[in-house]
């Protein structure tokens, strides 16, 4: 960081609105059930579990620079493998099935990311974003025909999760469970995002090249930051799973993996509350039309989507904060604020 | 939609204050709230007893959900024309499951926690079945019904199922076509649960009546590519094809069977899911001769299935009413559930379901229908029909109602 110093030319205060942006969400969250009915209870419940799915992505995207289209398929393996233990074996504590849930995610991605990722070739963003398309493709092809699991059909009236004697039935108590779980994850990235490994992924993303004659391997720096983005995705997919239900294809399928991609763009991507921000806004959206135009929402969505796309490349969270905050900082604060204003050339 | 015409709706308040609080909290931008409702017309003392209708109006799935609220429409404000039920209005409550099974789930909740409809009625393949039944009936506590063909075998409690099964497709085809056709079988098929459960059933009923299967093949959902089979069923002196692949493929194999010959050399195709609608996709001439069992044709050509051609053409632009896309099921389902809860009194789900359990109603599409007391599917009665020049003929009509052969 010593150069930073060097190219300090601003001492512009940076006025920090993410912060602000987290706080007001979190204690939103927090308060809500007390006011909402049991519906929106529920619906953001899916939303917080969506929320983690859509954090999975935008480490991986936002950080790492991986276009990965198998999000879903770490979360909807995660999700069938936790349903299977609790149909077949009678598992059903939260306890053993949700670090099984993160387990699942952890292996398939580390899988894949052995395939796609860490091959003797440095791959490219296009060969992985194929490479990860084919991956969830195949299985979810594999679970469609698949009698065992259901096939098509899918593995329906999952049991309750449970604490001990207590039923974790869906509404408020799930809906902090998945809070905490989220909210967790989520400060866990943060410090993940502002560490050293952090500003290795920033650079990757920047200019790789130039990181790997720094001397890092960036194949494996890229597969860890995979293999974790895999194992929050598990641990949604699992969430998911016993809050919904049910279980089938759909939940691992490349539509839901691309899904997720828009949940990011939609809010912004490698900002983290981004994402979360998205998903939340494109499930309410969507079903806030669908109420409306019951058979013309879909276009108008999409439309919708793609106006921000084009027009807001940054997201909506580039409607709140500077490209400069969005970015992200390293190194001691009053430096970091410094190199920012120096960088001309932002994601 | 003018304001005037969303405040007219009903709206539960707290959703309302909900809006406003989280667009104000989160700076959201609320489009705007309210439930597509059909509001009965004319002033009603009594609350409405709310009907939930789940479907998917929109994605692939959407030639089946349309007409399928269309018939709910029209029943249910045929219901309410004739002054309600239990001297309460229905009130229609529409929500799109857009074919895809993680939306559906959020929309069935919607009906079952917000609206708190007395009943739910929709899904069309049984993935969405599947996909929302837990949150309809153990979780939210509510009765639901599923109007469409299906492959049997959902016996879950308070579910109850109102269109064919498989033994009812089965058990007046198979004989026909083995006396009309031939005794040697082909099963081409779309590899999922349906075919896979249907073709179980249609075997041992060809085996039963004195047939043979020669071979049964499972294809990908959407496989279009069928010369090797088409070689194969011209090769091994197949009289019947029993097909059970599905649109857009369906066409293909069709197509190519009909230039292998298959047809000139006197073979009979036969498939189950094809009704009015479906017949339209192919070119008359390569489906010539079809057999197709189901529950209901315009060709049976009786006043009441006459009559309820007129009124669904006259309401939906003249498009008309088939039975291959679960319309029939929807309204013999709302039929048999007035009836039950004219029968209990009450829309509460227990009394309901014990009245529902051996419903009856004297007419419908087909003629009339009643539960089977325990099995919560229906006896109806099955005709089979064999296309002539891209139309319809009824060549026979079973002998009564046929047994569902379901959860006995």
């Amino acid at each position: 960081m010593s150069q930073s110093t060097e190219l300090s030319t601003s001492s512009l205060p940076l006025r920090k609105v993410i912060p602000w942006v987290e706080l007001g969400l979190l204690a939103t969250s927090l308060i809500l059930p007390v006011f909402a009915d049991d519906f929106w209870t529920l619906f953001l419940t899916r939303v917080f579990i969506l929320g983690l799915l859509a954090l999975s992505f935008d480490l991986v995207w936002g950080y790492a620079g991986i276009l990965s289209f198998s999000q879903a398929l770490f979360f909807g393996m995660a999700g069938y493998c936790t349903a299977l233990l609790a149909t077949e074996a009678g598992i059903t504590s939260v306890l053993v099935l949700l670090p099984v849930a993160g387990l699942v995610g952890l292996i398939v991605s580390l899988i894949l990311a052995f395939i796609v990722i860490l091959g003797r070739r440095v791959p490219t963003t296009v060969f992985v974003a194929l490479g990860t398309l084919t991956g969830s493709y195949v299985v979810e092809r594999l679970a469609r025909g698949w009698s065992y699991v259901g096939g098509q059909n899918g593995i329906p009236s999952l049991p309750r999760l449970t604490l001990g004697n207590h039923e974790i039935a869906e509404g408020v108590w799930f809906y902090y469970m998945a809070l905490a779980i989220l909210l967790g994850i989520y400060v866990a990235l943060k410090f993940l995002t502002r560490s050293q490994l952090g500003l290795v992924l920033a650079g990757i993303r920047q200019h790789e090249t130039r990181i790997t004659f720094f001397g890092y391997r960036v194949q494996h720096v890229k597969g860890i930051v995979f293999a974790l983005a895999g194992l929050i995705a598990g641990l949604a997919g699992g969430m998911y799973a016993f809050h919904e239900g049910y279980v089938g294809p759909g939940q691992l399928s490349p539509v839901l993996s691309t899904q997720v991609v828009l949940y990011v763009l939609f809010g912004g991507v490698g900002t983290l509350i981004g994402a979360v921000i998205g998903a939340g806004m494109i499930e309410y959206l969507s079903f806030m039309l669908s109420q409306e135009y019951q058979r013309l929402w879909p276009i108008i969505l999409g439309l919708l989507l793609l106006v921000i796309v084009m027009f807001r490349p940054t997201g909506l969270i580039g409607f709140l904060v500077s490209d400069r905050e969005r970015i992200g900082s390293f190194g001691r604060p009053d430096d970091a604020a410094a190199k920012n204003d120096t960088d001309k050339n932002p994601a | 939609m003018n304001n005037d015409d969303r405040s007219s709706r009903p709206l539960s308040a707290s959703r309302r204050l909900f809006l406003q609080r989280t667009s104000l909290l989160t700076g959201m931008i609320a489009l705007g709230g309210g439930s597509y409702l059909y509001n009965p017309k004319g002033v009603w003392a009594a609350a409405p007893i709310k009907v939930g209708i789940a479907t998917d109006l929109t994605g692939a799935i959407s030639w089946g959900g349309i007409p399928n609220s269309q018939v709910a429409k029209m029943v249910i404000d045929q219901i309410n024309k004739g002054g309600g039920l239990l001297g309460r209005p229905l009130q229609m409550i529409l929500e799109d499951t857009a074919t895809n099974e993680q939306l559906a789930v959020t929309k069935v909740r919607k009906l079952v926690t917000q609206d708190k409809v007395d009943v739910v009625f929709g899904g069309i393949t049984s993935s969405m079945r599947n996909a929302i039944k837990d949150t309809i009936v153990n979780r939210g506590k509510t009765l639901y019904i599923y109007p469409q063909l299906y492959e049997g075998k959902e016996c879950t409690p308070y579910l109850f199922c109102t269109g064919p099964t498989p033994a009812q497709q089965c058990d007046t085809l198979i004989p026909w076509l083995i006396k009309n056709g031939g005794k040697k079988f082909y099963l081409p098929s779309a590899d999922y649960v349906w075919p896979h459960t249907l073709n179980a059933y249609a075997r041992k009923a060809i085996v039963k009546n004195g047939g043979e299967v020669i071979g049964e093949e499972y294809f990908p959902v959407d496989h279009n590519e069928y010369s090797a089979t088409v070689n194969k069923i011209m090769s091994s002196g197949v009289n019947v094809v029993f097909n059970t692949t599905i649109p857009p493929g369906v066409a293909a194999f069709f197509k190519q069977l009909y230039e292998a010959g298959f047809l000139k050399n006197g073979g009979r195709l036969s498939c189950v899911y094809y009704d009015e609608n479906a017949i339209t996709i192919t070119p008359p001439h390569e489906v010539e001769g079809l057999a197709s069992c189901l529950d209901y044709f315009r060709a049976i050509n009786d006043p009441f299935g006459n009559q309820l051609q007129a009124e669904y053409g006259k309401l939906f632009g003249n498009t008309s009413y088939n039975a291959g896309s679960g319309s029939t099921g929807m309204y013999r389902g709302i039929k048999l559930w007035e009836a039950a809860v004219k029968e209990a009194k009450s829309v509460n789900r227990e009394p309901v379901a014990a009245a529902l359990d051996h419903a009856k109603i004297s007419d419908g599409p087909g003629g009339g229908c009643e539960m089977v007391p325990g099995t919560r599917h229906v006896k109806m009665n099955m005709y089979t029909a064999v296309s002539k020049g891209g139309k319809y003929e009824i060549v026979e009509k079973s002998k009564g109602p046929v047994m569902p052969g379901e959860c006995a």
